[in-house]
């Protein structure tokens, strides 16, 4: 697999070189920033509802989920895997931690130690997820597809009716806000950072990209791969329960409906921001790209009162036509 | 080859260290060809004592039936599995069929809306065979972004209503009798009796275990690998609308949950009955077993009086074990 090395070493020798090996190397985060510019400018020259301070923030509070489930995603995809059962995992830690709140009388000192758990069931069915792919060498998409059905399963049988209980305390995650700026919105830039620094700096975030790259060289070069692969799980897990616990403060109630086609948009928004499916390569940067775009067009359709099931028309030309686009790894190696 | 991370425990060793007797490979190689037939005795024991409900010939009839409708889908999804490509447009595609017979009916003669569904799912067959080998673009992808374009196709042109009569026709070849068989097992069985030939006793048969096997040989070896691909996929699709036109007999009517679980279930009867994810191999009698082994264990539940969410559970579960015995088994085999 010398092709796999070529492309390594070009990535590295292409960082410390010249602007358009840059722009090159990232055209596709250029190009979906471009369009994220252009459909943002257009829609505010020609809506007023869209140029309103209160719909931007709303439009950046409303990305916030699927950013959540764009970061796992991308984190999974990065080592060449695919997480089908995101939204079931979001959708089970919020009906847990909801039916807790309603068994305990929706106790407000009950929900830090409630946020905890949640995250905990997260990354516990991450770990599952990670445990299984890597110990029996299954494929991760089927893995994953089938524990999404299990999960249907089990959040079919905790509740099929919206469960109520909720501290109103709790919902302050959802509500608070700095003048305009709610505060959920300014975490979330922080957890992009974060993310940010841990894909671009920090050893296992850079073993996500060896692994996705080739799992034999990244063995040979001391990385021990399984255990990647089982952290990349688990961090899609984590992020789920995040995602699941936000839903869970915006809806008010243990919704049954939660997440609902959520895993789609999030592997849309990871691939449309330029992060390569085969693994290995892609920027977090072009995930966030990935996500605005999804929403801001989302909300520029509800402005438009285009008909839901147009939107589902449009959205599947959408990624078909991204499909199409899609540059494969061989057509890279020969360009 | 060897592991090179000097520490190894429980959860980070690399499988690679692992060293396999020759009787456990044995044993799971066993186990993965009989499975699912040795399942489906148990399963049947098990129902003549706990259930005996079950061989009620009402009953009988409509296990009958679903086993002939997944039956049909499943032999496609096998082809495809056997090219290392997957199919996850199956579901689309069969509840699209059922759509276009359903509603060209009122207009015009019956044979003009038979044809129009095959030309379509031969066309959808081809585009997902050309985005896979001529772009380059992974199954998975390439076959799900198929899959929500045509839902969103499907939502715009029925704006969400269930729909129309079925032709009399469609209803005669699923839920009439022939002496004590219902036609649509007849259905099943001549679809197979052509694929069964098709794969034992043609030139075709043997391009596809070998294009599974080892593509980059097969090219070497003057195999046209990209054709035998698209024309699995299209074989797949045109199955798909068989398996839709036969359901939709049996069902009666035409609504926008039709055939949504297809997906997943005809990729777990093809793994559950031995193929393998990696392509190459792989029979349709295992698919046959892994299909009866499925609607069993999903009619069981509504048998038993079980919660009926336990049926996603089932699927789930059979899905995860199998794809993880499977992987296991291939892993081992290949080394």
């Amino acid at each position: 697999m010398a092709v796999t090395f070529d492309e390594a070493s070009a990535s590295v020798a292409s960082s410390s070189s010249k602007l358009m090996a840059f722009v090159r190397k990232n055209g596709s985060i250029f190009l979906i920033y471009g369009l994220i510019i252009l459909i943002a400018g257009t829609a505010t020259i020609f809506s007023d509802t869209f140029r309103t301070p209160s719909n931007i923030s709303n439009i950046l509070r409303q990305s916030i989920i699927l950013g959540l489930l764009a970061i796992g995603q991308s984190m999974v995809i990065l080592t060449g895997g695919m997480d089908i059962s995101i939204d079931m995992m979001a959708r089970t830690v919020a009906l847990v931690i909801a039916t807790l709140f309603a068994m305990f009388n929706s106790d407000p000192g009950l929900i830090l130690p409630l946020i905890l758990l949640g995250v905990v069931v997260g990354v516990a069915l991450g770990g599952v997820n990670g445990l299984l792919i890597t110990r029996t060498h299954a494929n991760p998409f089927i893995i994953t597809f089938g524990v999404a059905f299990i999960l249907r399963g089990v959040n079919l049988a905790i509740s099929t009716t919206p469960i109520r209980g909720i501290p109103s305390e709790y919902l302050r995650i959802y509500d608070t806000k700095i003048g305009i700026i709610a505060v959920n919105v300014i975490v979330m830039a922080i957890i992009w950072f974060l993310v940010w620094l841990f894909t671009t700096r920090i050893r296992l975030g850079r073993a996500l990209y060896a692994v996705g790259g080739s799992p034999r060289i990244a063995r040979l070069s001391a990385i021990r791969v399984n255990r990647t692969l089982v952290w990349a799980y688990v961090l899609s897990g984590f992020f789920a329960a995040l995602a699941g616990l936000f839903v869970l403060s915006r809806m008010g109630v243990g919704d049954p409906g939660t997440a609902e086609g959520m895993t789609f948009q999030s592997i849309v928004a990871v691939a449309v921001g330029g992060i390569s499916l085969y693994g290995g390569r892609g920027s977090i940067v072009g995930t966030l790209g990935g996500v605005l775009l999804l929403t801001i067009l989302s909300n520029v359709f509800n402005l438009m009162q285009v008909n839901i099931y147009y939107q589902q028309l449009l959205l599947g030309f959408v990624v078909l036509i991204a499909v199409a686009a899609y540059r494969s790894p061989r057509t890279v190696r020969s360009g | 080859m060897k592991s090179t991370s000097p520490k190894s425990s429980w959860f980070s060793s690399s499988l690679s260290s692992f060293r396999p007797t020759p009787r456990l490979v044995h044993i799971v190689d066993l186990a993965g060809q009989w499975a699912a037939p040795i399942m489906v005795c148990t399963v049947l024991i098990v129902a003549a004592i706990f259930a005996p409900v079950f061989y009620n010939p009402t009953n009988l009839r409509t296990v009958g039936i679903q086993f002939a409708v997944l039956g049909i889908v499943a032999v496609g999804q096998t082809l495809v599995l056997l090219v290392r490509s997957i199919d996850l447009s199956v579901s689309a595609v069969l509840a699209l069929g059922a759509v276009i017979v359903v509603q060209t009916e009122a207009g015009s003669s019956l044979i003009v809306s038979l044809m129009q569904a095959l030309a379509v799912a031969a066309a959808i067959g081809l585009i997902n065979g050309f985005l896979i080998t001529k772009r380059g673009v992974p199954p998975f992808v390439a076959t799900f972004g198929m899959l929500v374009f045509i839902q969103g196709a499907r939502l715009a042109y029925t704006k969400g209503q269930a729909s129309g009569t079925v032709p009399v026709f469609l209803r005669m070849i699923s839920i009439e009798s022939v002496g004590f068989i219902p036609a649509a097992l007849i259905v099943w069985l001549i679809v197979n009796i052509i694929f069964i030939f098709l794969l034992r006793k043609t030139r075709f048969g043997r391009w596809i275990y070998a294009v599974g096997g080892n593509p980059f040989a097969s090219r070497y070896a003057g195999i046209p690998v990209d054709w035998v691909m698209i024309a699995a996929h299209t074989i797949c699709s045109v199955l798909a609308i068989l398996g839709g036109l036969v359901l939709s007999g049996y069902i009666g009517y035409v609504d926008l949950r039709l055939g949504a679980d297809y997906n997943m279930n005809s990729i777990a009867a093809a793994i559950v009955g031995g193929t393998a994810f990696t392509g190459g191999s792989g029979n349709l009698f295992g698919t046959a077993a892994g299909v009866a082994l499925l609607v069993l264990l999903l009619n069981l539940v509504v048998v038993l009086g079980l919660p009926i969410h336990w049926q996603f559970a089932m699927q789930g579960l059979v899905l995860v074990l199998a794809t993880a015995l499977q992987g296991f088994r291939q892993f081992l085999l290949s080394r």
